[in-house]
């Protein structure tokens, strides 16, 4: 074993270097770029820099349907580009790993600020139904350790897995442990070993199946299905219980890190993987009297928590890549006031 | 089986019938890729087919090995991952000319420009057929479509500039000249480089009853009348079909 300053970025890539990467394809984009710049002159990776973030992903589901384990990283702006082909590898059970280091958008918007404004893209960005698992870390060391559940994961489901981030964690500099996790190997034979055909289209045993509803519902099942077996073995978070407060905050990610200030006034969830979401929030969240989502967004995660507890969560909405503990102090005090008077009200 | 049947082995004949119209030339091209891999000798578990969208894209449906069909346009990056992640493989890309020159094009691009050895197979109807018959990059000018009801006014894409620009593998050839189509095939796959074969073929639905060609019989006279064979030149000519000189650089 063996300790190492390592910054977000470079622990993602050593981490994929020993979950077995091969290949990766990518197009530079802050605060994404050191994946790239690490990742080359790898011996036994093959680096791709292409012409954009969509022939990126494209690259990457030919190289993983060939065989090999693949990775892209890139933020907002070119996760948007990636959107369909993310749809077209759950359609053809292409497993890869995502990393999407998230920037304040939406456009340019403040290039290096960190941001959590991809949450929606993440789950929903692509179009028609699917079921992706995403992680999302928040200290280098857990970023490390996550590559290879990314990377697991990505295995037992077929399917691409996201590894989320932001500009703060991602050059964030932390000592890590560099442990070897256990590894999963691909289960299916290359590319070049039978006559399979991988279609977008929706199919059955191979062949594309174009007007039967029952086929397609079947076949969304079966990808529903065993993302949630795989889920199974990645069921992490962090909870932080509080049997004096009657509040419970929700957050992830850079924010999650100033939260624990709070933890003595509060219950604190994180969230480690955002989806499928955490069942047991639903236990946590029934101690507590209100729930607060805090995010560097205007409310994205909030209304999922909200789906799943069926119940009113409040929503502190931290956009513009700040990160203040006194702002969210005050806030925080605010939200307890605000709705302590409507219960007077009542 | 006959001899001249065995390229036949190429094709999963369950699959068959293909989606296409009637009078379609696409079924030509699928048979000449399969008798160009039978002339090889081509090992079914050596060749990798990939396409993109639309009616050509579906062509990679139709072999006994192991194919892709990609999102539209995007054929070119995943044939370029294969490839690079196992070079022993044989990857050929069949697709049309809206999805390879038109959404795809940058692909093409940068592909040329890395020289990947894949072979792309480009079935250049001059439309967007699958979607109805709207203008395509290589439609040519003044041609009336969906959405040129005027005629084009725009200049089809000069793709045979843009492969030897960087030096690839460029043939053209049509539905009509089937032996020469075979040939161009044959040696686009023995190039070491990437290599593209443009296509010719007719569309009789979605474009050629509109600019007044009765039936498919009489696109392909057009064919046979229109373009003449020229194997030793370094750039064809608008009217030229041909395997164009190329020399390593
Ligand atoms: C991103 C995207 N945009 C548009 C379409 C609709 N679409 C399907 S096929 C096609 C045109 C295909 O034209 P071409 O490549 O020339 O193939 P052809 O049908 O003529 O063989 C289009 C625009 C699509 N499937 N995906
Ligand atoms: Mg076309």
């Amino acid at each position: 074993m063996s300790k190492q300053l390592l910054q977000g970025n470079q622990a993602i890539v050593i981490a994929a270097e020993r979950a077995g990467l091969g290949f990766f394809a990518g197009y530079p984009i802050t605060p994404a770029s050191e994946i790239l710049h690490e990742l080359v002159g790898r011996k036994y990776i093959k680096v791709m820099q292409m012409e954009d973030e969509i022939a990126s992903i494209n690259a990457c589901i030919g190289a993983s349907l060939a065989g090999l384990k693949v990775m892209t990283a890139t933020s907002g702006p070119g996760f948007s580009l990636m959107q369909e082909s993310i749809g077209l590898a759950h359609m053809m059970e292409v497993p890869m790993v995502i990393v999407n280091v998230q920037r304040v958008g939406p456009s340019t918007g403040m290039p290096t600020f960190p941001a959590q404004g991809d949450i929606i893209q993440a789950r929903h960005g692509s179009h028609g139904d699917y079921f992706p698992i995403i992680f999302y870390p928040n200290s280098v060391e857990e970023i490390y350790r996550h590559t290879f559940s990314a990377f697991n994961a990505a295995e037992e489901s077929l399917s691409p897995v996201l590894l989320l981030s932001d500009g703060y964690i991602s050059h964030l500099y932390e000592t890590v442990e560099l442990t070897n996790y256990p590894v999963v190997q691909r289960g299916r034979p290359p590319l070049g070993a039978g006559n399979r055909h991988f279609t977008g289209l929706t199919h059955k045993d191979s062949c594309p199946v174009t007007s039967s509803p029952e086929v397609h519902r079947t076949l969304l099942a079966h990808f529903q299905k065993k993302c949630m077996q795989t889920c199974a073995n990645y069921n992490f978070y962090e909870y932080i219980e509080n049997d004096t407060a009657d509040t419970l905050l929700i957050a992830f990610g850079a924010l999650s890190r100033a939260i624990y200030n709070f933890k003595d006034k509060y219950g604190v969830f994180r969230p480690i993987r955002l989806f499928p979401m955490i069942e047991e929030l639903k236990d946590f969240a029934s101690r507590y009297e209100y729930i607060v989502v805090l995010e560097m967004n205007t409310g994205q995660y909030c209304y999922e928590v909200e789906s799943l507890l069926h119940r009113e969560v409040e929503l502190l909405a931290l956009p513009g890549g700040k990160i203040d503990i006194k702002e969210i102090s005050d806030k925080l005090q605010e939200l307890r006031q605000a709705s302590s008077k409507q219960v007077t009200i009542n | 089986m006959e001899d001249t049947m065995r390229f036949k082995r190429f094709l999963k004949e369950e699959n068959l019938p293909t989606p296409w119209c009637p009078g379609c030339g696409n079924g030509q091209i699928l048979k000449s890729a399969c008798q160009a891999f039978e002339e090889l000798n081509f090992d079914k578990r050596q060749v990798v087919i990939v396409s993109g969208i639309g009616c050509a894209g579906r062509s990679a449906g139709f072999f006994d090995m192991d194919s892709v069909h990609t999102a539209h346009g995007r054929a070119i990056p995943v044939a370029e991952g294969i490839k690079t992640a196992n070079e022993n493989l044989k990857v050929v890309v069949l697709s049309g000319d809206g999805d390879l020159l038109g959404i795809g094009g940058n692909h093409l691009l940068h592909a040329t420009r890395r020289n990947t050895p894949i072979s792309i197979i480009c079935y250049s109807n001059e439309i967007y057929g699958m979607t109805g018959g709207q203008v395509s990059p290589t439609t040519r000018l003044n041609t009336k479509t969906v959405t040129t009801p005027e005629g084009n006014k725009d200049c089809p894409v000069n793709v045979q500039a843009i492969i030897k620009a960087h030096n690839c593998f460029y043939a053209r050839s049509t539905t009509f000249h089937l032996a020469h189509l075979k040939k161009s095939i044959i040696e686009a796959l023995r190039h070491p480089g990437l290599s593209f074969v443009d296509v010719i073929c007719q569309c009789i639905v979605n474009n050629g009853r509109r600019v007044g060609f009765k039936d498919a019989f009489e696109m392909l006279m057009y064919y046979k009348n229109n373009y003449k064979i020229n194997d030793n030149t370094e750039l064809l000519k608008e009217n030229e079909i041909g395997i164009t000189r190329w020399t390593s650089a």
